[in-house]
């Protein structure tokens, strides 16, 4: 099995437009968001997948994920690429990028079943600008949202910033559509509710493209009630103080839209015109007016209780400002892929983690003090912090940032810097039986620890391994790990 | 009677004059002698000023030619042994001092910008770690004293009608020259907005008149640099494109016209002495960061300001 | 070819702390680095030795024996060889006698360029280089931003220079010692991964007094012909923010701001 041969197989079936072999289009597709410096500095050390593919319809990624299935040859499926943990990283010399870009119809708005039905290669942002004139909304707001498209966001189990009131993508989708290795193609229906024996949606929601081709899904819309934001923001003592005032306000069954923490050092990055050194506490909240009120006289009261943490408030125009500004474009990566190759940096990284109330300010405060003692380039870090954003009845997640100055060559950044500190945000995370990954996905580079977050569960998700996937030509290395990766991981003892 | 020595370079002159009130501070009021040297042609600027004025001819040694500039002023220190030399910190100066302070022996306080009395010492004032120290000096050692001095710091305020006796000096030692001057090109503009002392910065509220920063920018002698916004609008180049993914800098003055300030831009902005912003909105977070913050629109700000700067000038014209 | 590169490690002046309340600024465990001036002229020295078997850059500094890692790291780099001068007795030189003492040393060695910084960060005379070369009967300049692409060869050097209002081009007879600008921008690279523990211990020779031959009244304290008396910090004032209207009066707030800062000519 060699290039031309499969490319030559391929003009079979596909033609010429739907088959890229572009040389810089095939260097970008080496790795995702995880190695983006040393792929803005040219020093990316995986090979180059042999195309990149655009499918037209399902029947075509039945023809692909078949032919790949018989010949061998590795499969990541593709959408919006904002993928940050390896998940699109390419670590066999036999792979076929399969990318969403022709499956990019929006197929149904239904406004009265509160569903829309959408291609995996839709841009939420998109359907977003569909629904807004309607008087709708996805509720799905991550970061990403200009660039990110549903195959990804149902692939990875993604959440947005609102998620405190609409949920997570799992409290979105509905039905969907997928395509496995051997060609099956399944088509989940849509209904409300349905206990049909086990949740079966959830094999392909969060696979991260290791065990299904992902082509349609519909989720649920919401109303969208602009008018009636609120906006709260604080400076608080410390990040206890905030995570404490989070489990009030949701525990006591309020939603906010948002409702976020952050410590001092990621606040002073954030909100460098008002955070005069303090930690921060945000709340918006959203919906029809009587909701809002209450939501607002919940958090009031919240704060209230621990006022003693409280050092005061912030002008609420300067958070509904900053909202405002928040979200990536792509304008935004480009500039920042510009920047990475003119500079010796990028904006640093992020490792977040899930756990419940109590565990949480715990497992902060031993990371970060692990990272100041441990980590041998501590003294390069220049900035060290963390922030909740996603609040549950029974917990919350971290999300820890970290930048530092790259005194290093791009290619051994990853061994002297990322890597490091990533791992002992993990550790001290698995150490308290907390979750390794909130919402980013696995990806290649938390697959060394699979295992230990699933502890005895890591069986079930080897039967569906092998089982949908028993030659193992799904994203390999994602999810699994792989001996084989070990030296892109670059897994070296420091 | 004391003597003091003042090398006055080419083009400096009148900095050069400045710097005997440097001399009256460190000496304290005692009477001095005082002889300025000069190269070849230039020899009427210091005429008032000093007591003598030499010129250096038959060769006058070029303005880069510090080993010839160093044997002539030697050799006519062995022939007047001055108390103190003094001279200008320019770029040129700051090579000449040291070379001469090591052929003389002597030790040398580089770059004053102050003199200070303590214990009824005269210290040299000089500073150190960037700016961010002071250190007060004293020379031992044998005569003369030596010092460069910065230029613009010290204003003399004495007499300028001096009957000045004016001489020829040549120099009767040559060294082989091993420094050629291929060409010289005058400097018209800075080439990287991280070298500039100023940048006059345009950002998303200022897209319409951004061609209309640069006189003002020129008025300042600074740069005129840009937000991300600009740059993404394709009215700035990305060279002058201020933030995380554009340059650092790190400007004495930043004008901030039209710029919200978001974080990836701030971060560009690194040890900034002085900020001002022009900005419709008040609550844009650069704006916290500013010295001045002119609330309003930034390219009536800049109109406005360019006529003030210019009637300035007129008036002292 | 061989090129000698002065290097000077000096506290990081850009992560400095100054504490408001006892106005002073905090010493403590400040970092030591190469001086950006000196970086970039090593730089150029290794990058001209990768393109040229013949050129051989050896690093010399003075400092106390704790720089000694330091100047391991430069090696690592790949320079190949690094000396420091290092001696008790040399403590509280200034740059007199610190001139006096690199020449000495320079005074036996082998060499057809001495490359260095311009200006040190820290103290910023530029006396050092200069000082030598007239130690050593060379001629010398400064304030360098580009070197030719054929300079050293044939025992010249060809090279721009920046000053004030002008750029200069000059050429120089080798053997002289020249002065490189931060503003080049030739920048040194990082040591790699693999090269990190790399025992450098056979490139690296240590000069002391025993070497050298001072007596005690021509170095350290003694042979300084110039004290610091005292030192004392700049009034650092924390921001006190104007806020005015784009009328006459803010328009004329701003203007004499500009003026008091010095920043109309």
């Amino acid at each position: 099995m060699d290039n031309q041969k499969i490319l030559s197989d391929l003009s079979k079936f596909l033609t010429p437009e739907q088959i890229n072999t572009n040389a810089d289009d095939l260097y970008d597709a080496r790795a995702d968001r995880y190695k983006k410096y040393a792929k803005a500095k040219k020093v990316v050390d995986t090979p180059s997948p042999t195309a990149i593919v655009y499918p037209k319809d399902a029947e075509e990624v039945q023809k692909l994920l078949e032919y790949c299935n018989a010949n061998q040859v590795n499969v990541i499926p593709r959408a919006g690429k904002t993928a940050t943990e390896g998940g699109l990283e390419n670590w066999k010399e036999h792979t076929l990028v399969i990318d969403c870009k022709n499956l990019d119809k929006i197929v149904k708005i239904d406004t009265y079943n509160m569903q829309a039905t959408v291609q995996a290669g839709v841009q939420l942002q998109r359907l977003e600008d569909e629904l807004r004139p309607l008087g709708y909304t996805a509720g799905h707001s991550p970061q990403s949202k200009p660039v990110a498209q549903y195959g990804g966001l149902v692939a990875t189990r993604s959440i947005g910033q609102f998620s405190t009131l609409y949920g997570g993508i799992e409290d979105m989708l509905v039905g969907l559509e997928c395509v496995f290795p051997d060609g099956h193609i399944s088509r989940i229906k849509n209904v409300s509710r349905r206990a049909g024996g086990p949740d079966i949606r959830h094999i392909a929601m969060g696979n991260e493209g290791s065990l299904c081709f992902i082509t349609e899904v519909t989720v649920k819309i919401f109303k969208y009630y602009p008018d009636n934001n609120k906006f709260y923001g604080y400076l608080i003592k410390d990040v206890d103080t905030g995570i404490k005032v989070l489990r009030e306000v949701v525990a006591n069954g309020y939603r906010p839209s948002v409702a976020r923490t952050y410590s001092e050092e990621d606040a002073k990055q954030h909100f460098y015109h008002f955070h005069e050194g303090k930690s921060v506490l945000i709340f918006m909240a959203e919906g029809p007016l009587g909701i809002v009120n209450a939501t607002g006289e919940g958090i009031e009261a919240a704060v209230e209780k621990f006022k003693d943490g409280i050092v005061k408030q912030v002008d609420s125009k300067l958070i509904e400002t900053w909202f405002n500004h928040l979200n990536w474009s792509q304008q935004d990566l480009d500039d920042e892929r510009q920047g990475m190759i003119d500079n010796d940096k990028h904006d640093g990284f992020t490792t977040e983690i899930s756990a419940d109330w109590e565990t949480i300010p715990k497992i902060y405060y031993n990371v970060v003090n692990r990272i100041r003692n441990e980590f041998p380039r501590a003294k390069d870090i220049t900035m060290l912090g963390g922030h909740s954003s996603h609040s549950y009845i029974n917990g919350t997640n971290m999300y820890f940032v970290y930048n530092y100055d790259i005194k290093a060559e791009p290619e051994d950044e990853m061994r002297l810097y990322h890597h490091p500190i990533q791992t002992i945000i993990v550790e001290e995370t698995l150490k308290l039986g907390g979750s390794m990954c909130h919402h980013h996905g696995i990806g290649k580079y938390r697959n060394q620890w699979t295992e230990e977050e699933h502890g005895s569960a890591y069986y079930m998700l080897e039967k569906l391994k092998a089982a949908f996937d028993p030659n193992g030509i799904m994203n390999f290395g994602t999810i699994f790990p792989q001996a084989e990766g070990v030296k892109y991981q670059q897994l070296d003892k420091q | 009677m004391k003597k003091a020595l003042v090398y006055i370079e080419n083009g400096y002159e009148a900095a050069a004059i400045d710097l005997l009130e440097v001399v009256r501070q460190v000496g304290q009021n005692c009477a001095f002698e005082t002889c300025a040297l000069c190269l070849g042609g230039n020899g009427t600027a210091p005429e008032g000023y000093f007591d003598r004025v030499i010129r250096v001819v038959q060769p006058s040694p070029e303005w880069h030619d510090v080993l010839s500039i160093t044997n002539a002023i030697e050799e006519l220190h062995e022939r007047d042994d001055f108390d103190c030399i003094v001279i200008l910190a320019t770029p040129m100066g700051r090579l000449l001092a040291p070379r001469l302070a090591m052929r003389l022996r002597v030790g040398l306080v580089a770059d004053v910008t102050d003199i200070r009395l303590q214990d009824g010492e005269a210290l040299m004032v000089r500073p150190a770690f960037d700016g961010k120290i002071l250190a007060g000096i004293v020379s031992t050692g044998s005569k003369p004293l030596m010092m460069s001095v910065r230029p613009g710091v010290f204003s003399y305020k004495g007499a300028r009608d001096k009957a000045t006796d004016k001489a020829d000096f040549i120099p009767m030692r040559a060294s082989p020259r091993q420094v050629e001057l291929l060409e010289a090109t005058k400097k018209k503009t800075f080439s990287d907005i991280r070298d500039c002392e100023v940048l006059i910065s345009g950002g998303g509220g200022i897209i319409k008149g951004f061609d209309q920063i640069q006189p003002l920018a020129d008025e300042l002698r600074g740069m005129v640099s840009a937000s991300r916004r600009a740059v993404d609008n394709q009215i700035a180049p990305r060279s002058i494109q201020v933030g995380q993914s554009g340059k650092m800098v790190s400007p004495k003055l930043y004008l901030a016209l039209g710029i919200h300030g978001s974080m990836q831009h701030f971060e560009g902005l690194r040890d900034v002495k002085h900020i001002v912003c022009a900005n419709t909105d008040r609550y844009a977070p650069i704006c916290s960061q500013a010295d001045i913050v002119v609330e309003g629109d930034a390219l009536e700000f800049v109109n406005r300001l360019l006529a003030r700067i210019r009637r300035g000038k007129e008036s002292k014209g | 070819m061989k090129i000698i590169c002065l290097a000077k490690f000096i506290p990081d002046v850009d992560h400095f702390v100054y504490d408001y309340e006892r106005n002073v600024l905090v010493r403590e465990n400040m970092d030591l680095v190469l001086n950006p001036d000196d970086a970039c002229a090593l730089a150029y020295a290794l990058a001209l030795k990768k393109n040229r078997q013949d050129v051989e850059v050896e690093v010399l500094s003075m400092a106390p024996l704790s720089l000694l890692p330091n100047l391991k790291e430069l090696l690592r780099l790949g320079a190949d060889r690094g000396v420091l001068i290092s001696d008790a007795f040399f403590s509280g030189s200034d740059t007199y006698a610190t001139s006096c003492i690199i020449a000495r040393y320079l005074a036996d060695a082998q060499y057809d360029v001495i490359l260095s910084g311009t200006h040190a960060l820290d103290g910023d005379t530029e006396h050092v280089p200069v000082q030598v070369a007239e130690l050593l009967g060379l001629d010398h300049m400064a304030y360098i931003v580009r070197f030719d692409d054929d300079s050293f060869l044939n025992g010249t050097c060809v090279f721009e220079s920046e000053f004030d209002n002008a750029n200069a081009r000059f050429r120089v007879r080798l053997p002289c010692v020249l002065g490189v600008l931060a503003e080049s921008r030739y920048k040194l690279p990082f040591v790699r991964y693999e090269n990190l523990d790399l025992n450098v211990d056979d490139r690296v020779t240590v000069v002391t007094n025993e070497e050298l031959g001072f007596s005690h009244e021509e170095v350290g304290i003694a042979g300084s012909l110039t004290k610091v008396a005292s030192t004392w910090q700049p009034q650092m004032k924390k921001k006190e923010q104007v806020i005015v209207g784009n009328d006459d009066e803010g328009i004329e707030t701003v203007f004499q701001f500009l003026k008091k800062e010095g920043y109309m000519p």
